[in-house]
């Protein structure tokens, strides 16, 4: 199979400045053969939208540690809508209370991974999220 | 330290038990792994230690006494035997109503030392009504935006006595003047008062992410500080030099003595090019660091950071003063070995971690709460962690001799190799031109990264075994109680500050953001200007943090960092 590499964005939404999280997970995507392009802190969501158009990203992963995971995922997630961009799925990682997991999946979040994720995990999840996403390709 | 015929006579029966006793056992059972190594992994540590591993240690020069050079066995002639740990927190979250229910809990459990946690958008000079601090405001730790906050957050606990302060590392003057503010409305002299300011920008470079501005006009904002304060508070404590949150982030031990050595001789000599001098600079510093897993490699991680930075600053200072070669240091245990599976298991973590503090001596230990990978603690969690060194003290006897494990051979041989890793790792930074230089070009964070996918690999690799994250795993999920913020904080928040805009003498608040723009200016030009009276009649007019940062921003621009990973 000769396909192209599944581009991958990491950012850090909000004012949290504790990356090492987001940087392992990059690297170790980087790894399994992916481009992966990191935003590093301090992102707004409308930053992270338009790098995420920039980027033709496949897919946008999230790093919050910072407790403001629910305002920041809807604003991000309703901005991806606007611009018809909501194929492009997003994932979450951070430290997430459990009870706040199935409101992020609610509004459109993928996946969310907290503390004790493997690389493995997150690496099987990207790519089979963009499996999915090529049997059901982005209508233009 | 040994006679040569005793060692020679050691080394023969050495080799006599390598083939026999060491030998036939290992012939019936195998070890664990092929080789192990210390728990930042820079170290291999072998099947025993005996007088050959520390034949070349000097026990004058090398070792000492505590109180004397080089200060191996503590800077305390007495150490814990008169042990005066605080029961101390810090805290802080929500809206000043919240976060002031917390602390006058903390007060009436006899707490008289309580550190303010602040918001991000607090420690970024920001608003809490600026369009980035949206959903930030209260989460991790109190909202500031005028000096009213701050009386709110304290009302109702006599200040006198209290002994408070904050990490505000990139806002040192504004957190100064809030305080000294405090004092006058509360009408209270600042010495009645102790404040201690963590005023450590190089930190949050690479571990914290909450820098404003780039590190040169950081460290300079910090040293007005630290000048500021000598002169005019000099029993509060101006800045602590951090090393934590590098080491949560990937630094071996060595690195984090290292590393954390040449961030605080470039804040020594900032101090210094502001009038003040070593010997009155370093008493009122602590060196902050970690305290990890490995037990004994903590231990001689602090006992050789004492070591390394006596016969470096005797040489970098030219002096045997030892007020400026005895180092303090403090520890903030090691958070990121906290897990969220299972979080009861951390209470034997943290306990672990403060008794590697406790056996080398550190004057001032923070506990992690056990709940920490999960959520801000809540009282009970914040009570537990302080209480641990409490405990260790009273009831497990830690402190009835100073530097108890001194002349172990383990544990010496251990201190020697910290200490000469830790000086390679000294002189790489000194070689690229010290720690600002070190931060510029990003050194410190790809060590960090390097150091941090490491410990990842080896954790899903099961190389390092983490109980009921890679090993005893339980499969299910083992709920504790969880802290919950104040969700309407935000609004009450923003509702204040415009109520404040509005109240406020225009003029005056307009005056001072534009005397703080001149100075910043006046600085920026090479003018021997200290910011913190701008600061201090900015805090008095209400012009609020985000007004304030943001006339400094005007000057100062904005710094990014290299986004490495």
């Amino acid at each position: 199979m000769n396909r192209k590499p599944i581009r991958v964005l990491m950012a850090k939404p909000g004012l949290d400045g504790h990356e090492s999280g987001a940087k392992v997970i990059a690297r170790a995507l980087a790894d399994a053969g992916m481009e992966v392009v990191y935003t590093g802190t301090r992102q707004t969501p409308q930053m992270i939208v338009n790098a995420a158009l920039q980027e033709d990203t496949d897919v946008v992963g999230l790093s919050i540690l910072s407790g403001a995971h629910k305002e920041l995922c809807s604003r991000i997630v309703s901005l991806f809508k606007q611009k018809g961009m909501e194929d492009i799925p997003v994932i979450v990682g951070g430290i997430i209370p459990d009870g706040d997991i199935p409101k992020l999946k609610r509004i459109g979040i993928k996946e969310v991974f907290g503390p004790g994720t493997t690389t493995t995990q997150v690496v099987s999840c990207v790519q089979s999220l963009v499996k999915n996403k090529s049997q059901h390709p982005r209508r233009k | 330290m040994y006679e040569v015929d005793f060692l020679k006579e050691l080394r023969a029966r050495l080799t006599e038990w390598e083939n026999t006793a060491l030998k036939e056992r290992l012939a019936k059972i195998q070890e664990n792994k092929p080789e192990f190594r210390s728990g930042s992994g820079e170290l291999i540590t072998e099947r025993i230690y005996t007088p050959l591993h520390t034949a070349e240690t000097n026990y004058n020069e090398d070792i000492g006494l505590p109180g004397q050079y080089p200060f191996t066995r503590g800077i305390d002639p007495v150490g814990y035997r008169a042990f005066r740990s605080p029961l101390g927190f810090y805290a802080g979250f929500g809206s000043g109503e919240s976060a002031n229910k917390r602390y006058r809990q903390l007060y009436a459990a006899g707490s008289r030392d309580i550190g303010l946690a602040l918001d991000l958008p607090t420690q970024l000079g920001m608003d809490s009504d600026d369009p980035l601090a949206e959903g930030e405001v209260g989460k991790v730790g109190l909202a500031i935006d005028t000096a009213a906050d701050l009386e709110r957050a304290l009302k109702g606990i006599p200040l006198s006595g209290l002994k408070t302060g904050t990490v505000g590392n990139c806002i040192g003057p504004w957190a100064l003047a809030l305080f000294l503010v405090l004092c006058e409305s509360a009408h209270l002299q600042p010495s009645q008062m102790g404040i201690r300011i963590q005023n450590d920008p190089f930190k949050e470079y690479t571990g914290r992410g909450t820098f404003i501005f780039s590190p040169t006009v950081a460290v300079d904002l910090a040293s007005d500080v630290v000048a500021y304060m000598y002169k005019v508070v000099p029993h509060w404590e101006p800045q602590w030099s951090c090393t934590t949150t590098m080491r949560w982030g990937g630094f071996t031990a060595a690195q984090e003595v290292g590393f954390g050595i040449a961030n605080l001789i470039c804040y020594a000599e900032a101090a210094q090019a502001k009038g003040v001098k070593p010997e009155d600079y370093i008493p009122r510093v602590d060196l902050h660091m970690s305290s990890d897993n490995d037990l004994f490699e903590e231990v001689a991680k602090f006992r050789a950071a004492r070591r390394l930075w006596a016969r470096i600053a005797e040489k970098r200072f030219k002096t045997r003063d030892p007020r400026i070669l005895s180092l303090r240091i403090s520890t903030y245990t090691a958070a990121n070995r906290l897990t969220a599976r299972e979080p009861l298991n951390n209470i034997i973590r943290s306990t672990m971690h403060v008794l590697a503090s406790m056996l080398a001596g550190i004057d001032h230990i923070t506990a992690a709460a056990y709940d920490e990978a999960l959520a801000l603690p809540t009282f009970e969690s914040a009570r537990l962690a302080s209480l641990t060194k409490h405990i260790l003290n009273h009831e497990n006897c830690i402190g009835h001799t100073v530097d108890p494990l001194a002349g172990s051979y383990y544990l010496e041989s251990l201190t020697t190799q910290v200490e000469e890793k830790a000086r390679h790792w000294y002189e790489q930074v000194e070689n690229m031109g010290g720690a600002k230089a070190a931060i510029d070009s990003g050194y410190y964070l790809k060590e960090m990264a390097k150091g941090q996918y490491q410990n990842q690999k080896e954790i899903e690799s099961g190389e390092r075994k983490v109980v009921g994250v890679n090993t005893f795993v339980l499969d299910r999920k083992v709920p504790i109680p969880l802290f919950k913020g104040d969700p309407k904080g935000e609004a009450k928040q923003i509702g204040r500050l415009n109520k404040i805009r509005q109240k406020r003498d225009k003029a005056r608040a307009t005056k001072s953001l534009d005397e703080l723009s001149k100075t910043a200016a006046k600085k920026v030009k090479g003018e021997d200007l200290n910011m913190v009276p701008a600061m201090l009649e900015a805090v008095r007019a209400n012009a609020t943090e985000g007004e304030i940062f943001a006339a400094l921003r005007k000057v100062y621009g904005e710094y990014r960092p290299p986004a490495v990973f």
